[in-house]
């Protein structure tokens, strides 16, 4: 794998994808019809000092155009111009979106840093004025709660999801195509509404207050249809032959898909529960709405609790420079835990694709 | 000779096969699939239920002008008026400007990762597309409240001085802060992975031997992407900006903290410091909401619902027609 | 003279399995129409024909594999040693505990080492109490494997090459110490080598059990069966057994013409 990849990058390719560019002559006209334009265009915003995004606008790009165009001329005729400016702009959007992640990643982990220390994690927020110190107080208890909340949602979802996702692959239900229709049109259900519909239907009747459970009931429908889709695909994988070759052995269904079916889904479930807790762990309204703040470190989900992402709502609210610090702060532990779940979900996928890449050279 | 064809014999009646299992754990097995599929259909009939029944009083009382009209007061209980349009039409003008942002970045990184970079620096790429997916909206939100606010409302201000002209980039108040252009930025963030990695996967499901033929030919690569890639992908990528535009019209956080809400109704003036949001409308409001409020905050998440559905469904119809492939 | 009169020779034989004017329908419509099909006790019936004629159907109604395709009509009675395996009461996994089946394409469980799936059908069954290690032996001898995996029971069944893969399956079957096996294609996927070790397979087991394969290969057909069935679907009709006989018969004197083509070559 590795070694095929060393060999694209080092040799030249054939006709066979004219997509890539690897031509070392052309490479360097690119440098050249970039790196001149770019010091041309920051000498004159420089010197005549004009603001740098109109510099960037209207006089890099289309120096860079024009440059990379004669570039182009030169090298493929008339429709190199052509070819040189979809390049350009393909290269120009691609970079704006690689530099907007780029500034949200470089931001949360540079201010999010000032705010972290160990106790930032142990502390809650009990006695955290807005101008206190940042030696004081932490995220503890909204990690706890969120720990909570999420992990009530996971503990309903996961099996309801897996059995809707079994519903789905293995009876022969008439109604499973009006029933996927229709769990996947949660997936539109804005989360605010879902939280609005917690807090109308229980809160503001006076039923119960703010409680994490509640929290946990708003997040069911967000979680839901992602579980479903996701374990629904891994469930559809697993080869027909596997799942027939158990019930031609004279195993009953359900030990078929206990035995067979769902260890062969195995790293594909997984990815599903990963998918679906990624995908409500910063849902800020729905908590907003359900499960309001708590700044004490609440266990009981009967009752208000903390969480990561209402936290960072709570501080960014207040608008202040140490609470400004502290949002970043969560924002980090926040970035930490989904890069965990996306890292922890590529590494479920990764050893059965080795495996089986394995498996067919043998 | 006897031959398949000419039998004289009557077609036999056919049997009943077993259509239910004999075992008693195989019938707990499906039963409890069953139950599932059941009881997701309930939440989802319940939660469509109650927001209906829950709107309904809103929707009676204040007819069409709940849609239309711009007033929003509970003061008077004589006479509450509730109406949404500014805040209906500012979600669909914030989505339509993320989406107008998000869509050439969006096509630009996909066919940037499809046919212009080396296969490891598209995993690469592709991951980080993956990942700018995976942060929470509230995080954007506080980027978008600490970091990207300035920038764009000073983009916004370069506008008005070089474009003012336009009524599009009319700004009267003098602040640049708080407008349904900076919303529709963070908005675009937040759609742009969706709408590259469908682009992505039409791109690639593309047929490359029609593309290398037509290279072969002689078509030049800016061709070939206006002629051949473009107009074979054009279905699903337009699925693909629905689903976006989905996503757009029900965010929360992000654009409660960088949007100015106002009840006064701002058609254009995206560069304006005031626009309105459904979503942000109901976070912001439910709190001191009186029980008729509440209800009518209902009524307008049942509306932004509807429109979000409506899109949604759009979307996958257009994408399933757009990857016969995939069915 | 009829086909029928053939058959009549082999039914003085003891019937183990017998199919009685079996139809079969995908939604409405009708691929198989009145098959009457007799497999003796120990005796290998091979089932040839043009693909699409139905043979691997008509197979699966044989342990009713058939029901679980959600379109699948069927009408007709199969009887195993005299009962019928479609009547109401009966449950099709213990059909198919006494009936087993081999695949066209090995399909090993993957996460499965060889040892656990040669054992799987007993799990998957449910069965307790029996002598693993002793199962295992024999069943992977019968299946004339056991040299070759002895030392590496534990490793994945995936690491087996495709021949092997396919005597690992049927042993997984004959674990379940089945009476009937029936085999689709089992060696269309196989090297030669593989091949003619699964048929000296077949013939070693046709000493215990009744065998049922389909096959396209004309010469495994010869080799390995005592009867042969010959399945044919012409234009737009369903599919139906135009010869059944002796195996020698079948390609050496067949009665139809369209036998005649197809066992020599002519279109198929
Ligand atoms: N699952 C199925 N659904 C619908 N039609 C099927 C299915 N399986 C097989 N058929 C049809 O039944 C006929 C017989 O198929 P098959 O038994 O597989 O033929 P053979 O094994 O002789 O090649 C074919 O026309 C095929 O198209
Ligand atoms: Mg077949």
């Amino acid at each position: 794998m590795s070694e095929q990849q060393t060999a694209t990058t080092s040799l030249p390719r054939p006709d066979q994808s004219p997509w890539q560019v690897r031509d070392s002559r052309k490479t360097r006209n690119l440098v050249l019809a970039s790196v001149l334009p770019a010091i041309v265009s920051a000498a004159i915003a420089l010197g005549m000092n004009i603001d740098a995004t109109i510099a960037m606008l209207l006089i890099f790009v289309p120096l860079q155009l024009v440059s990379a165009g004669f570039v182009g001329y030169r090298i493929f005729g008339r429709k190199g111009i052509a070819d040189a400016s979809l390049v350009i702009f393909t290269i120009f959007f691609s970079a704006l979106v690689g530099v907007l992640l780029f500034s949200v990643l470089f931001s949360v982990i540079t201010e999010g840093a000032k705010a972290i220390s160990p106790q930032f994690f142990l502390q809650n927020n009990v006695y955290i004025t807005s101008t206190t110190s940042l030696e004081y107080g932490g995220v503890g208890h909204a990690v706890l709660g969120t720990f909570i909340i999420v992990g009530l949602t996971t503990l309903v979802t996961v099996p309801l999801g897996i059995a809707l996702a079994v519903y789905l692959t293995e009876t022969p239900s008439k109604a499973r195509g009006a029933v996927r229709t229709l769990v996947q049109a949660m997936s539109g259900l804005p989360s605010v509404v879902a939280g609005l519909f917690v807090y109308a239907a229980l809160i503001s009747t006076g039923f119960t207050k703010y409680a994490g459970w509640l929290g946990s009931l708003a997040l069911i429908p967000l979680m839901l249809p992602t579980i479903t889709r996701v374990a629904e695909e891994a469930l559809r994988l697993v080869p027909v032959e596997l799942r027939n070759g158990a019930l031609a052995l004279g195993a009953p269904s359900y030990r078929a898909f206990f035995q067979v079916t769902l260890p062969a889904a195995k790293s594909g479930i997984i990815t599903a529960v990963l998918l679906g807790i990624a995908r409500i762990i910063g849902e800020t309204a729905p908590l907003l709405l359900t499960v309001n703040y708590a700044n004490n470190t609440v266990l009981n989900p009967l009752e208000s609790m903390a969480a990561l992402p209402t936290y960072i709502y709570q501080n960014l609210d207040s608008a202040n420079d140490t609470s400004l610090q502290r949002a970043w702060g969560a924002a980090l532990v926040v970035l930490i835990f989904v890069g965990i779940i996306f890292t922890a979900a590529r590494l479920a996928t990764r050893p059965k694709t080795a495996k089986q890449k394995v498996d067919k050279n043998v | 000779m006897s031959s398949v064809s000419e039998s004289s014999k009557p077609v036999p009646a056919k049997r009943k096969l077993a259509a239910k299992p004999h075992l008693v754990q195989d019938k707990v097995f499906f039963g409890v699939a069953r139950a599932a599929a059941v009881g997701a259909v309930g939440i989802v009939g319940l939660i469509l239920a109650y927001l209906l029944f829950m709107s309904w009083e809103t929707l009676a009382k204040q007819g069409f002008n709940f849609i239309f009209g711009s007033q929003w007061t509970a003061a008077d209980p004589e006479n509450m008026i509730f109406q949404i349009g500014p805040m209906l039409w500012g979600s669909l003008l914030i989505a339509f400007n993320g989406v107008i942002l998000a869509v050439p970045m969006a096509i630009a990184a996909a066919y940037f990762i499809e046919f212009l970079a080396t296969s490891r620096i598209a995993k690469i790429a592709t991951t980080v597309v993956d990942l700018l997916a995976a942060i929470p909206s509230i995080v954007i939100g506080l980027w978008g409240v600490g970091v990207f606010t300035p920038v764009a409302a000073h983009w916004a201000e370069l506008l008005n001085q070089n474009l003012g002209f336009l009524p599009l980039f009319k700004n009267e108040a003098g602040s640049f802060v708080g407008s349904p252009f900076i919303a529709g930025w963070i908005v675009a963030v937040m759609i742009v992975p969706i709408i590259t990695s469908v682009t992505r996967e039409i791109f690639s499901q593309l047929d490359r031997d029609v593309i290398n033929a037509a290279t072969a030919l002689g078509a030049s690569r800016s061709s070939t992407f206006m002629k051949v890639i473009l107009p074979t992908s054009s279905g699903g990528i337009v699925g693909g900006v629905l689903l976006g535009l989905g996503r757009a019209l029900g965010e929360t956080v992000a654009i409660f903290f960088v949007l100015n809400l106002s009840f006064e109704i701002n058609w254009v003036d995206v560069i304006e410091g005031r626009g309105g949001s459904i979503a942000s409308m109901i976070v912001a409001f439910f709190g001191a909401a009186t029980p008729e409020e509440v209800k009518a905050l209902i009524a307008a998440g049942l509306v932004l619902f509807v429109i979000t559905l409506l899109i949604n469904w759009l979307a996958a119809v257009i994408v399933a027609k757009a990857q016969p492939w995939r069915k | 003279m009829s086909d029928l009169s053939n058959a009549a020779n082999l039914s003085t034989i003891e019937a183990h399995l017998r199919s009685e004017d079996v139809n079969v329908w995908f939604g409405e419509r009708h691929v198989l129409r009145d098959v009457s099909l007799t497999f003796p006790v120990n005796q290998v019936t091979a089932l040839i024909g043009p693909s699409g004629c139905g043979k691997s159907t008509f197979l699966r109604t044989l342990n009713r594999m058939h029901e679980l395709i959600p379109s699948a009509g069927f009408a007709g009675r199969i009887l195993l040693d005299g009962e019928d395996i479609y009547e109401p009461g009966v449950d099709p996994t213990n059909v198919r505990l006494k009936i087993g089946m081999v695949f066209q394409k090995p399909n090993p469980f993957p996460t499965m080492s060889i040892k656990e799936n040669v054992l799987s059908g007993l799990k998957l069954s449910g069965r307790r109490g029996y002598d693993a290690t002793e199962i295992v032996e024999t069943s992977l001898r019968r299946a004339s494997i056991w040299n070759e995996v002895k030392d590496r029971l534990g490793d994945p069944a995936t690491s087996l090459s495709g021949g092997q893969q396919q005597r690992l399956c049927i042993a997984r079957s004959l674990a379940m110490n089945p009476e009937v096996i029936l085999m689709d294609e089992p060696c269309s996927a196989l090297d030669p080598g593989s091949t003619r070790r699964i048929e000296e397979t077949i013939e070693e087991l046709s000493e215990t059990m009744t065998i049922v394969i389909v096959t396209h290969n004309m010469q495994q057909a010869q080799r390995v069966s005592h009867q042969t069935a010959f399945f044919l679907a012409e234009d737009g009709n369903p599919g139906g057994v135009v010869e059944f006989g002796k195996t020698e018969d079948v390609f050496n004197n067949p009665i139809d013409l369209r036998t005649n083509d197809y066992v020599n070559g002519h279109f198929g």
